[in-house]
């Protein structure tokens, strides 16, 4: 921006907001309009309930950000969730007997969150080493892990998670629902990852330009892979959340989570050409889906016309960030 | 078959296509790329235009082919006057380009490559469909008839360079054109390939077509052009006949009685140990036997013309493409396969020669691009913030005298010149030993060249040992205080500035493959 530009948007404060902050103020707007129309939107109950749906898509879409900043995708996630949540609660069932519920379950998350990282590291390498686009690796995970997962259960809920277990997902701490916590930890996290480390610093010039970022002596791959290994962490984080909630784990569950991840994501303004993004503004992308979802649940649309609208929202989105582009 | 009776008619007509130019001239902005040339190529010769830099040989094929329109004068073809407006003008008055960059698409089949855009139709169950048949046989004859025996049914992608350079000359001809423009159609080739396109070459002369031959390369002129234009700072200098001329002569027009660049009075450079030595490198196909030492505090320059070698023997030590043999030693040390963060680490720096596409992340701010390869050195443990920032960018700032504005806007915002001092200033900021400037000097404005060069002597004076690349041979001269001089992927001799002149200079890179 020069000189000019800074001096006009002194002079006109109030179209600098709308210009920096579009998706703020639409969100601003839409809480407003259910506040005011939605019956039973703005209660504590209801509240916190949108709070631990959109925990458990925000924690992935956070790490996707990084991906798709990094100029890749992840098609794998929700897969991810349920296989994630299938194997805790194999080990929970498996090993309970013999080494006592929280060992069994603390074992089988760290399994776990092994897997979702050697997944996510996995598909940076096939990227690097035979040039297969993370599009197709993931797209071949989505359906394998989706697999995978039904062959751990059988294909029946594993429903035998110890007592304690169900605090994670459902329970509350100080009247706020635990997920929540794990959320803003991994906003705060994430937030400060992007923002002042030499590895988020990377993760934005590999995706801007990755010949310029490996000419500045940027291990691209490896910065590549480590936000791909992040996010099958985050998966698998979010699959334990989950599986704790619904007390069980369950091979169909989060089938289709990927692209309400990809759509907060995109949502919040990040770009699926790679190098622009903000954690931030995928925080307003999920909380925007939550409360969406939530708040048509309210006015009792219908769930075939929430498809519909949540659609004309993500091209909405886009279109109003290309369009401020041009303005920009 | 009737396509190829219109064809020779159209070529027996083309023996009377005079082009003429009258007092064409062309400016942009306060310079004058081509002032009043005058001159009528005769048809059916091969006409090369020579000329250095910027004479404005490139300004004259472009008006000729409609992609920027004359300031003043205009040109006639076969006696009548051309008013092109776009491209597409001069392709329907029978003006074809053939570009120095391919424009073939390599995931399509040469046939298709040669018919893009006007595949001939044919009409079976009542649909439009692509008449593959015919395609391809028509593909075949075009092929046949310029003696080469090339199957239409092969991918592009499966061509060597040269093999794609004739594809493409065989796409222009299908055009039936009058006049054909080959803008360094060899810079790319291999000796044979060069063979089989002057074959080509020799085929449509006799066949009456009038070529325009843009070349650097000197033994290349007397081997295929009949004639040689010769343009200095946007005039015409004089034509001659190839066969009553020899190279001195030619050089001597290109540059006139002036001939010695301005030099700045050289610093004594005290040869210490080797920062950087190169011993025996070689990447097959792109150059070989490359062997030199460089001292801390010298320039050390690379002459050669575009296609020789230079920017890929500067990228194979920085370690950004793969060498096959010999090695690379930094401060003694031996750099074994070698990648762009090792040789980052151990103290090179690289300002890459296309700085939009490698040298800059556009999109990020100035700050970020400025500290982008130094963030080990400004963020010890991986914890960057703005502060620690501050320092690096503001003494980059300051030093190079970038003009910026906020440094947290993006760097596509920056003029060329500034943008090049962003390079410059990245890798400054890592305190490298050596750096390999690859053009710094190129698209930049006159006041940002003397700055850059005046930055690099001053680093120098420091103990920064710096390798230079320009394709400006006066840039070479002046800036470098030792020249190298590389042609086909090899030095070849290496110079005193002081002690050589301009044409010298030229002679020594254009002299050609020898024979």
């Amino acid at each position: 921006m020069s000189v000019e530009d800074a001096g006009a948007a002194a002079v006109n404060p109030i179209s600098r907001l709308v210009k920096s902050y579009p998706m703020e103020l639409i969100l601003l707007v839409l809480i407003l309009f259910l506040v005011a129309t939605a019956p039973g939107f703005a209660s504590l109950g209801n509240i916190l309930n949108v709070l631990r749906t959109v925990a458990m898509l925000g924690i992935i879409a956070f790490g996707m950000t990084a991906v798709i900043i990094s100029g890749e995708i992840d098609l794998s996630v929700g897969a991810g969730v349920a296989l994630a949540g299938c194997i805790v609660a194999w080990f929970a069932e498996t090993l309970s007997g013999r080494l006592g519920g929280a060992a069994a379950v603390t074992i089988g998350f760290l399994v776990a969150i092994g897997v979702g990282f050697a997944l996510g590291v996995f598909t940076g390498k096939c990227r690097q080493l035979y040039r297969v686009p993370t599009f197709i690796t993931t797209l071949a995970l989505f359906t394998t892990l989706r697999g995978v997962a039904n062959l751990i259960t059988g294909g029946f809920p594993l429903s035998n998670l110890p007592s304690g277990f169900g605090f994670f997902g459902g329970g509350y701490l100080l009247g706020i629902p635990f997920p929540v916590y794990i959320f803003a930890a991994t906003f705060v996290l994430m937030h400060f990852l992007m923002k002042f480390t030499s590895f988020g610093r990377s993760v934005y010039a590999v995706g801007g330009n990755l010949e310029a970022a490996r000419l500045s002596g940027i291990d691209v791959w490896r910065v590549k892979s480590l936000t791909l290994g992040l996010t099958g962490v985050l998966t698998a984080i979010s699959g334990t959340l989950i599986a704790s909630q619904i007390g069980s784990g369950i091979g169909t569950t989060a089938t289709g989570m990927e692209l309400d991840v990809i759509a907060a994501v995109i949502i919040g303004g990040t770009s699926l050409m790679g190098g622009t993004g903000r954690i931030w503004g995928t925080l307003v992308g999920v909380i925007f889906l939550g409360c969406i979802a939530n708040g048509m649940t309210l006015l009792n649309v219908s769930e075939y016309w929430q498809y519909v609208v949540r659609g004309a929202i993500i091209l909405g989105a886009v279109l109003l960030n290309q369009l401020l582009e041009k303005v920009r | 078959m009737h396509r190829m009776t219109t064809t020779s008619a159209r070529m027996a007509d083309a023996r009377s296509e005079r082009l003429e130019f009258r007092t064409v001239s062309k400016r942009f902005g306060p310079t004058l790329a081509l002032d009043r040339f005058s001159h009528a190529f005769e048809p059916g010769r091969v006409h090369a235009l020579m000329g250095k830099n910027g004479s404005g040989k490139s300004t004259l094929i472009k008006i000729l082919a409609g992609a920027i329109a004359p300031s003043a004068g205009d040109f006639l073809i076969g006696g009548e006057v051309c008013g092109f407006h776009r491209p597409q003008d001069a392709f329907d008055a029978g003006v074809v380009t053939v570009h120095q960059e391919l424009s073939l698409v390599p995931g399509l089949t040469i046939g298709e490559n040669i018919f893009l855009g006007r595949l001939p139709h044919i009409r079976r169950f009542g649909l439009s469909m692509v008449d593959w048949a015919d395609l391809n046989r028509r593909a075949g004859d075009l092929l046949h008839e310029m003696g080469l025996d090339l199957d239409p049914l092969r991918l592009v992608s499966s061509l060597s360079v040269g093999q794609q350079q004739v594809v493409e000359i065989v796409k222009a001809m299908s055009n039936e054109p009058r006049i054909l423009l080959l803008d360094e159609p060899t810079s790319a080739l291999a000796t044979r390939e060069v063979k089989q396109l002057f074959g080509l070459i020799e085929r449509l002369r006799a066949r009456g077509v009038t070529m325009l031959y843009i070349t650097h390369r000197m033994s290349e002129l007397f081997e295929i052009a009949d004639t040689c234009t010769v343009l200095r700072d946007g005039a015409h200098v004089g034509t001659v006949e190839m066969a009553g001329t020899d190279h001195a002569k030619i050089v001597a027009m290109m540059f006139g009685e002036a001939a010695h660049a301005r030099r700045p009075p050289r610093r004594a450079v005290t040869r210490g140990k080797p920062v950087l030595q190169v011993a025996g490198l070689q990447r097959v196909g792109h150059f070989h036997d490359v062997s030199f030492d460089l001292h801390a505090g010298e320039v050390l320059g690379l002459a050669g013309l575009l296609g020789s070698g230079r920017t890929e023997i500067l990228r194979a030590i920085f370690g950004a493409d793969a060498s096959d043999a010999g090695s690379v030693r930094l401060h003694g040390r031996e750099v074994r396969g070698a990648t762009p963060r090792q040789m980052c680490e151990a103290g090179l720096g690289y300002t890459p020669e296309n700085r939009k596409e490698e040298g800059l992340v556009q999109l990020l701010p100035t700050a970020d691009n400025l500290c982008m390869a130094s963030l080990s050195r400004i963020a010890p443990h991986h914890i960057v913030t703005r502060a620690a920032e501050a320092e690096p960018v503001r003494r980059q700032i300051h030093d190079l005298s970038i003009k910026c504005g906020d440094p947290e806007n993006p760097v596509q915002s920056l003029s060329g010149g500034n943008q090049q001092k962003v390079v410059i200033g990245k890798w400054m900021n890592t305190e490298p030993s050596v750096i390999l400037f690859d053009e710094p000097s190129r698209g930049v404005d006159v006041q940002a060249k003397r700055q850059i060069f005046d930055i690099i002597w001053q680093k120098a004076a420091d103990g920064l040992a710096a390798v230079f690349v320009s394709t400006e041979l006066e840039e070479v001269l002046e800036v470098s205080d030792r020249i190298l001089v590389i042609r086909d992927g090899t030095i070849v001799g290496e110079v005193d500035p002081a002690a050589t002149t301009l044409t010298e200079l030229y002679r020594l890179c254009m002299e050609g493959p020898t024979q």
